[in-house]
């Protein structure tokens, strides 16, 4: 078996896993899971990336895009488990700002990448930069957490 | 408003800190790209959040209402600060439910816009309710963050027992001098006719029996009887409930009262009330809307206060009591207290008649056969109790809610029309 099969059918298994995890969390009501297999998609995103290699991926955009949209109506999907009746256009709106969100992905991920891409050849100075950058996001985002 | 993180915060955390550490890890910059959204959507929804401020007030169209009707009611909601979700939840007590439609609503509002959602209340069963506790809840535009509250708005809503169907009531054995709608047994002004005497000086020409008079060779006049009021007092056993899956004996000794309190008030005769069980609960005889209206709301508290204590009549009040008074057991004969109470007030000369709720419904014989022998005997037993009150002049008669109250009713009018009165 070639590597890159292997690579592709462990892909198919984890992608196959977390649909399961998916289901299973939005059956049961437990939104922990959400994140797992969402995580899990991620990992065979990553898997992908480290097998294949490709210079940069143009596809990640829609990726980013698509992960965050489907974040979004799982957790709409475990909001609605309850019985409570909302106004008339009420799911439109939603639709809507979930439709925004993705769009906005959309657009960040494809500016990032750009980004990235021209960042690629400036040698260790960017590559510091962009760890400086992910760890300030971690700390913002741990201090807007605690707020 | 009580402000914590939805379960998107942790998840969405989760996943950018993954997606930028495998990024470092692996130097793919795809990666961190994939999580970035999830860091920009936290990043912008606790940053726009805003701790929201709303006021509600309820409205009942009525405090009192019927078992099983509707009440209108009004939910105002004023917004002081924008809320893109309020999720409303009605928290109700068992017995009272939301009549078709969800007992939760979720609203978006404006700064100082105020919506009123109207609905309709319906009670499954009498008692006292508590319907103003509301929970709310507000979550962001980007549902990062939940507040919740509970608001307390303190209103209660009385459902009275609904009435059964009762054309006919007991006589009673004595009447009082009050003028009523009972047919008293001695004679006197009336309209019922009672018997002819000799005419003597005096009498009014008006109840000379010209007829009989001429078949005789002197006058005779007539006698009726008197239309007299009467003291009624209703004991409803509160000692034991026995519960079924769809019954209670407590329940529907609770709406029986209800109904004759109601029929005998209407006759204009004195209706008064005593609860004897754990807890005593009396109201001396009285008549008119007032004593109904006093009757029911009394009725409306009625449980069962378990207790071990041996109870007799004499913790009633004679004011309660009075004498010539009718009184009407509503009891599941259970209790041996109440039993004993009911044998010792007819031994005291009370005109004594007792209505069984009959609890064999709401008991399952079992599926042993050593549990369906135990059902058997206790079903003899029951009726060697009855046989002993029956002794005593006690006309008894079973009653469940299948049937209409007038059915014991009537069993019982049977009882006392043929049995001889007991003096004992």
């Amino acid at each position: 078996m070639r590597g890159g099969d292997l690579v592709l059918q462990v892909g198919i298994r984890m992608a196959a896993v977390a649909i399961v995890v998916l289901v299973i969390a939005l059956v049961l009501g437990w939104a922990r899971l959400v994140p797992l297999a969402l995580g899990l998609l991620g990992g065979v995103y990553a898997l992908y990336l480290a097998a294949d290699d490709p210079p940069i991926d143009v596809a990640t955009p829609v990726f980013a895009a698509g992960l965050l949209v489907a974040a979004e109506l799982a957790y709409w999907s475990l909001e609605e488990r309850e019985n409570v009746s909302a106004e008339r256009g009420e799911v439109l709106r939603r639709a809507a700002i979930v439709a925004v969100e993705g769009a906005i992905a959309l657009v960040l991920g494809a500016g990032l990448l750009a980004l990235a891409d021209a960042a690629r050849t400036r040698g260790l100075a960017v590559d510091l930069f962009g760890a400086a950058a992910a760890a300030a996001a971690l700390l913002l985002l741990a201090r807007l957490a605690r707020r | 408003m009580t402000r914590t993180a939805s379960p998107r915060v942790e998840g969405y955390a989760a996943l950018a800190g993954a997606a930028f550490v495998a990024a470092l890890a692996l130097r793919r910059p795809e990666l961190a790209v994939a999580g970035a959204p999830f860091a920009l959507v936290l990043a912008l929804g606790l940053r726009l959040a805003r701790d929201p401020r709303v006021r509600l007030g309820l409205e009942l169209e009525t405090t009192r209402t019927l078992e099983d009707s509707r009440v209108a009611a009004e939910l105002t909601v004023r917004g002081e600060t924008a809320v893109d979700r309020l999720e409303l939840f009605l928290d109700l007590p068992a017995d009272v439910e939301v009549a078709e439609a969800a007992a939760a609503a979720a609203i978006r509002l404006r700064p100082g816009e105020e919506r009123s959602l109207p609905f309709e209340l319906r009670c499954r069963h009498w008692g006292v309710h508590r319907v103003g506790d509301i929970e709310v809840r507000v979550r962001d535009p980007l549902r990062l963050v939940v507040w919740e509250e509970r608001f307390a708005l303190g209103t209660t809503l009385k459902a009275y027992p609904r009435e059964e169907q009762l054309d006919r009531l007991l006589a009673p054995l004595q009447t009082r001098a009050l003028t009523g709608s009972d047919v008293a047994r001695t004679k006197g002004d009336g309209i019922e006719y009672a018997d002819l005497r000799d005419y003597v000086p005096g009498d009014r020409l008006r109840s000379i029996n010209w007829r009989a008079s001429a078949r005789r060779t002197s006058l005779v006049v007539n006698e009726r009887h008197p239309e007299r009021n009467t003291d009624v007092v209703l004991l409803v056993d509160s000692f034991s409930d026995v519960r079924g899956p769809s019954r209670s004996t407590l329940d529907e000794a609770v709406r029986a009262t209800a109904a004759l309190a109601t029929r005998y008030l209407d006759r204009r005769d004195r209706v008064g009330l005593v609860s004897f069980g754990g807890l005593l609960r009396w109201i001396q005889p009285g008549l008119g809307l007032v004593q109904r209206f006093r009757l029911i709301e009394s009725l409306l508290e009625t449980g069962v206060s378990p207790t071990y204590a041996w109870r007799n009549v004499n913790v009633i009040p004679g004011r309660a009591l009075p004498s010539k008074a009718l009184v009407l057991g509503l009891t599941p004969l259970v209790d041996p207290r109440f039993v004993s109470a009911i044998q010792d007030l007819r031994a005291r000369g009370y005109d004594v008649a007792v209505v069984e709720i009959d609890p064999a419904g709401a008991v399952e014989p079992g599926r042993s056969e050593a549990e369906r022998l135990a059902y058997r005997l206790w079903l003899l037993q029951r009726e060697t109790l009855r046989s002993q009150l029956v002794r005593l002049g006690i006309a008894v008669s079973r009653w469940d809610a299948s049937s209409p109250l007038e059915v014991p009713v009537e069993e019982v009018r049977t009882f006392r029309r043929y049995a001889r009165l007991a003096r004992v």
